[in-house]
């Protein structure tokens, strides 16, 4: 009866033995390395087995050098980061989910049987048994569309997680030290600067270079992220609605070189002391307004080709 | 008026020296067409002060009868303290388009075009 | 005083200020012709129709005011909208510009001049666009003198930045609220400059009356405390700051009094109020010591304030500012939690070409006219510098606001081009102290004779400066007098003039060759670009006739003629607006985009499969699905373009069923040919797009002309909706959706079973097995 007793209370782990042994074997992996499970073929096939019953999420990315992978690099510390904070939940649910990483050249395999062409990808496999079932056999894809920062991330994946991550933005410390510093050295230099601070020229300046910025379309490369120049070395993008950084620049010193020679033309000549001076700068500054307008123009013509207009280019 | 006494308590010692010019110089210097839109103001202050602590201490209920009637203070206060620089012969370089008797018209017609805005908003 | 060339000396004074006033008279006469007339290309070359989308909405709750009345219009639920929630439309609209055109229509009826609301509506915009002109007018005389005033007044009279909405037609909240815009500002500089309650009354009317017509109201409730906020930093307090804003702002504080939006003019308010008494206490006292009391009480109050609205936005007692305008400061979090936002199209960024578009030379003259701001820097001056600096921020960030920033370009560069103008006029010219090879001497007294009083101010300056630490206001004041001496220092400021004729013809003729220009410039823009319908389209044929596109109407006509009454149409929503407009059927979503979640239904529909889809078009009663496809004829703004923000915004809502990358090829590319996505392919959008559309072409070659893509021969097939109507030019596709089937099969597999009868030799296997499954 005892024996009996005995053999069962043994039978009962086997049962689940595959499971459980896997279980142990994973959190064990995840502890070691700091959160997130380095991935072979083999541990992949546990980790995604279908009898599992906790949930998955799994970086696909490439990191060696060889494969030149610049976005996977700048995901990388964000998902760690993620994955740290997932290592403080009380063990009890943390277990329930594990963050794994797999990179290309530690299972090629594995990215040719899931039909993976780019990198970095992260899938969430939902648990298919237990307490956290979600019914869904296929896994998730995450949407990159919000960047690689750590915040969204841990946000969206938070939703298949049994708790929520708790993951914080970690305290910049270098910003806030800048910043403080920055104002302590305003506040040191605030005897010697106040006259510049209190010139008109010293805003008008200011002033004059920010709307020249927002006016060259600075807003619109910030927010579309537009590149510097093209692929092709090109620094002029194609198309009416589209730009590239360098246009901004070309652009302001286009504005601001016209705007100069109008100021030129009426605040400064005026005081010339000398006719045949004075003329000369007109002439020249009158010359420079026409030309650069006109290359101004042509610029346009090459962003609108339907521009029916043109100057002396 | 109310606030020059929590501006001032900060620091105790020049406070009565200081206040007591102020008085001085007032009652002395300024007139007393002056000192009667003065009074206006006093009174307004007070019954903006009763309002709000009515609102804060006993209760908000009609809270649109309260903010259409506190806000009729601060209005035809603001309008009276412009009236008063208006009218101030002190003030006669700033203001040299505005004779009194503009700056009374316009006066009324501030007042009545605020009045008729809070009527409206007492709903 | 020798002079450039001949003036004639027997005219009176009092004949030269008349004539000039005529002309002036005459002049702005022209320019609210010109402005008025290069609004009405839209009418001569369509008709006279509502434009675009918002239009048509203001134009049917215009319709409904000026048939029932103003009080049956404030209490409209229109059931129509929103299926099945239905809107509440006058607590959700700005009324002001219905008001207005009720009020027109109503006078003119007065007078018994029948004239249709329809007219009404389409000639509001350019009507007020002459207004605006005046009123600009009046804000650029003050800052500079009236001839400044009337270039300024040209220059926005056909801005193309102005005229993008003010068509005729374009009946919308920004065709009368630019106008309200510059004739606050008006009202606000005039009040300031005479410290009268009168024009700060006016101000705060006009600003009422902006509040009632366009939700950029909150732009006026931050610039005008700004810049007060920015004299008084600058030591320019005075009894007239103080009247003009507080006859300003009394009515600013019945606004909600919780929004962030206000908070800052509260602010600012209650700063002024204690500055004010400060300064009045001081006038009575001279103790040093209460004064600085009074200036460091003043700075702590302040922070205080600033501290005690943080805090009180952070435990909510204050609404926070409201996603539209939170989007302008953090320009990536539209993307990122309003999709919707971020999805219209006037809500992208501005690049540079559409800069120099909408206002040609104007862009580069108004840096210059910034500069000469700097130069006077009275208070109007500031006023205008604060608001180019922050309008042309936010002209960057959303092409839409290009209209806030256009008003401030042509003041600035009216006074900068009007500044030249006056300089090469004018014609005195300088006592030529040098002669053409300057000797040492004549140069050296000039400049000896220049400097002394420069250098005595500086000398005066300096000492003030060291006196009058306590007072800031003398300080900067002083400052600025030295900055101004020493950048004059070396240039003689007494001989300031131009020789000869020939200079002056020169720099002349180069001014009016850019007028010339940019009147050209003008006239091409909007022809061409922004006096299109978009309701109506137009083309040019071979020969070079035009041919008018018509298919909208087509389509919604063809809705309201064949279907019943209360049949349901679903249409991404943009479209909402012209199907209640033109075709008077209820819509599930339309261009008031208040609803995040019923939007996203819609966009779930559209980007999910047919299996998917269809249950969510049963459960909202739809009973046509109407979609814009312009693959026939290469028209760019149609739903497949649009397709991506609708995955986006279901995606927000459903992350776990729609998912955008799924719609890219695996290269990531967005693609309708072979190699699209299987997501792409099965949605229900691109399904209804291509359905049938490789036949046109004998199922060889079909292309898609927006995308220049291949269509696959074997086109989609549709199983729960049928084709009901496609426009001629195929840019409207409506279908019809099925009901149940009677027998209660699913309709795959009812559609499968009929055709697999009749096409049961062709393709036996296939069909048989779609039946078993």
């Amino acid at each position: 009866m005892k024996l009996f007793a005995f053999l069962s209370f043994l039978a009962l782990p086997l049962a689940f033995a595959a499971s459980s042994d896997g279980k142990e074997k994973l959190t064990s992996l995840a502890a070691s390395g700091n959160g997130v499970i380095k991935l072979n073929d083999e541990i992949f096939d546990l980790l995604t087995a279908p009898s599992r019953d906790w949930s998955a999420s799994i970086q696909f990315t490439a990191l060696d050098k060889r494969r030149r992978c610049a976005p996977c690099k700048e995901f990388e510390p964000s998902w760690n980061a993620v994955a740290k904070a997932w290592t403080t939940v009380p063990a009890a649910q943390r277990d329930h989910h594990f963050f794994a990483t797999l990179d290309f050249d530690d299972a090629p395999g594995v990215f040719q049987k899931l039909n993976l062409a780019s990198a970095p990808v992260v899938w969430v496999y939902g648990a298919a048994r237990g307490p956290y079932q979600t019914g869904k056999t296929q896994p998730l894809k995450y949407d990159f569309s919000n960047g690689f920062e750590a915040g969204p991330l841990a946000l969206h994946l938070s939703n298949h997680t049994p708790v929520p991550i708790p993951y914080k933005a970690p305290i910049d410390w270098a910003r806030w030290m800048t910043v403080i510093s920055g104002l302590l050295g305003f506040a040191l230099t605030i005897r010697f600067i106040a006259p510049v601070l209190q010139s008109r020229w010293t805003w008008a300046i200011i002033t004059i270079c920010t709307s020249l910025t927002m006016t060259g379309g600075y807003m619109f490369t910030r927010i579309r992220g537009a590149p510097y120049t093209g692929a092709d070395g090109s620094w002029i993008a194609g198309g009416y609605q589209n730009q590239f950084g360098q246009e901004v620049q070309v652009v302001a010193l286009i504005y601001g070189t016209l705007a100069f020679s109008v100021v030129m033309l009426t605040m400064i000549v005026p005081y010339q002391s000398s006719p045949a001076r004075q003329r000369l700068q007109i002439y020249l500054w009158s010359g420079v307004l026409m030309l650069v307008f006109s290359v101004l123009v042509t610029l346009f013509r090459v962003k609108n080709r339907g521009y029916p207009f043109r100057l002396l280019l | 008026m109310a606030r020059k006494t929590s501006a001032a308590s900060t620091d105790p010692a020049p406070r009565n020296d200081a206040i007591s010019a102020l008085f001085r110089a007032y009652s002395s210097n300024t007139s007393d067409r002056l000192k009667f839109i003065d009074a206006f103001l006093v009174f307004l202050i007070l019954s903006g002060v009763i309002q709000f602590a009515y609102c804060v201490l006993v209760t908000n209920f009609p809270f649109n009868a309260f903010l259409a009637g506190f806000s009729s203070n601060v209005g035809q206060f603001v309008l009276t303290a412009s009236l008063r620089s208006q009218v101030n012969p002190e003030n006669k370089t700033e203001f040299k388009e505005v004779s009194p008797e503009r700056a009374f018209a316009d006066f009324v017609l501030g007042s009545i075009v605020l009045h008729f805005f809070v009527y409206n908003f007492l709903g | 005083m020798p002079t450039a060339y001949p003036l004639p000396t027997n005219v009176s004074p009092a004949t030269v200020a008349n004539t000039a006033s005529l002309l002036r008279i005459v002049a702005f006469g022209l320019i609210s012709a010109a402005a008025i007339a290069s609004r009405l290309f839209a009418v001569i070359n369509f008709e006279s129709i509502i434009h675009e989308f918002d239009p048509w909405f203001n134009y049917r709750a215009t319709r409904v005011l000026a048939a029932k009345g103003f009080y049956e219009f404030w209490n409209w639920f229109d059931p129509t909208a929103w299926y099945p929630l239905g809107r509440v439309v006058g607590g959700t609209i700005y009324p002001g510009l219905m008001a207005t055109s009720g009020v027109i229509y109503n006078f003119l009826h007065y007078f018994n001049l029948p004239v249709d609301i329809r007219n009404i509506c389409v000639l509001l915009a350019p009507g007020f666009s002459a207004l605006t002109a005046w009123a600009t007018y009046m804000f650029t005389a003050e800052l500079k003198d009236p001839s400044a005033g009337l270039l300024a007044a040209a220059f926005i009279g056909i801005v193309p930045g102005y005229i993008s909405r003010s068509v005729a037609g374009s009946y919308d909240n920004e065709a009368i609220a630019i106008f309200l815009l510059m004739f606050t500002f008006y009202c606000w500089i005039k009040a300031l400059k005479l410290g009268s309650a009168f024009f700060g009354t006016l101000a705060a009317v006009f600003y009422f009356y902006m509040v009632a017509a366009w939700g950029g109201y909150a732009f006026i409730t931050n610039m005008i405390p700004v810049h007060a906020l920015v004299l008084l930093l600058m030591g320019r307090f005075s009894g007239r700051l103080y009247v003009a804003y507080s006859s300003w702002f009394r009515f600013v504080g019945f606004q909600p009094v919780r929004t962030s939006e206000h908070m800052g003019a509260l602010g600012v308010f209650g700063l002024l109020q204690i500055v004010a008494f400060a300064s009045l206490v001081r006038s009575h006292v001279s103790s040093k010591q209460f004064q600085n009391l009074l200036a460091i009480s003043v700075v702590t109050m302040g922070v205080l304030g600033a501290g005690a609205f943080v805090v009180m936005t952070y435990k909510g007692w204050i609404a926070p500012w409201t996603g539209r305008f939170y989007s302008l400061w953090d320009t990536g979090y539209a993307k990122k939690y309003i999709p919707i936002i971020a999805s219209v199209s006037e809500h992208q960024p501005t690049a540079w070409p559409s800069f120099f578009m909408d206002l040609q030379m104007l862009i580069f003259l108004f840096p210059a006219g910034v500069v000469m701001c700097f130069r006077d820097l009275r208070d109007e001056h500031v006023f205008v510098i604060i608001y180019a600096v922050v309008a042309s921020y936010f002209a960057g960030v959303m092409v839409r606001l290009m209209l806030t920033l256009t008003p401030v370009v042509c003041v600035s560069a009216a006074v900068a081009f009007s500044t030249l103008l006056d300089t090469y006029i004018d014609p005195t010219e300088p006592e030529a102290t040098t002669t053409e090879a300057p000797t040492a001497a004549p140069t050296t007294t000039t400049t000896t004779a220049t400097a002394t009083p420069d250098s005595k101010k500086i000398k005066k300056a300096v000492a003030a400066a060291q006196a009058g630490n306590s007072a800031s206001s003398i300080a900067s004041s002083t400052f600025n007098d030295i900055v101004s001496a020493t950048t004059r220092k070396g240039k003689s400021s007494k001989s300031k003039g131009i020789w000869g004729a020939d200079a002056r013809l020169a720099v002349l003729l180069n001014a009016i060759g850019m007028l010339a220009f940019f009147v050209f410039h003008c006239t091409w823009v909007t022809s061409n670009a922004y006096s299109s319908p978009s309701v109506v389209l137009a083309s040019t044929n071979s020969d070079g006739s035009q041919h008018i596109i018509d298919d909208y109407r087509e389509a919604y006509y063809w809705l309201r003629q064949n279907t019943p009454q209360d049949a349901v149409v679903m249409s991404w929503w943009d479209y909402g607006y012209q199907i209640a407009g033109m075709a008077d059927r209820p819509t599930l979503v339309d261009n008031n985009t208040w609803n995040n979640t019923h939007i996203a239904t819609v966009g779930k529909a559209m980007s999910s499969p047919e299996e998917i889809a269809y249950p969510i078009l049963r459960k909202h009663d739809v009973d046509y699905v109407l979609i814009i496809f312009g693959g026939l004829l290469g028209y760019s703004g149609d739903d497949i373009n649009k397709f991506l923000w609708m995955v986006r915004i279901a995606q927000g809502v459903w992350p776990d069923e729609i998912q955008e990358p799924n719609y890219f090829t695996p290269t990531g590319e967005y693609r309708v040919d072979d190699r699209a996505s299987d997501a792409m392919k099965n949605s229900l959008m691109y399904k209804m797009s291509y359905y049938r559309f490789a036949e046109l072409y004998g199922n060889q070659n079909a292309v898609d002309r927006v995308r220049n893509q291949a269509i696959p021969k074997v086109g989609p097939t549709l199983d729960y909706l049928d084709e009901a109507f496609t426009s001629e030019n195929w840019i409207v596709r409506i279908y019809q959706v099925r009901k149940e089937d009677p027998l209660g099969r699913d309709l795959k597999s009812a559609n499968a079973f009929e055709q697999g009868k009749k096409k049961k030799r062709s393709k036996p296997v296939s069909k048989r097995r779609v039946i078993v499954n």
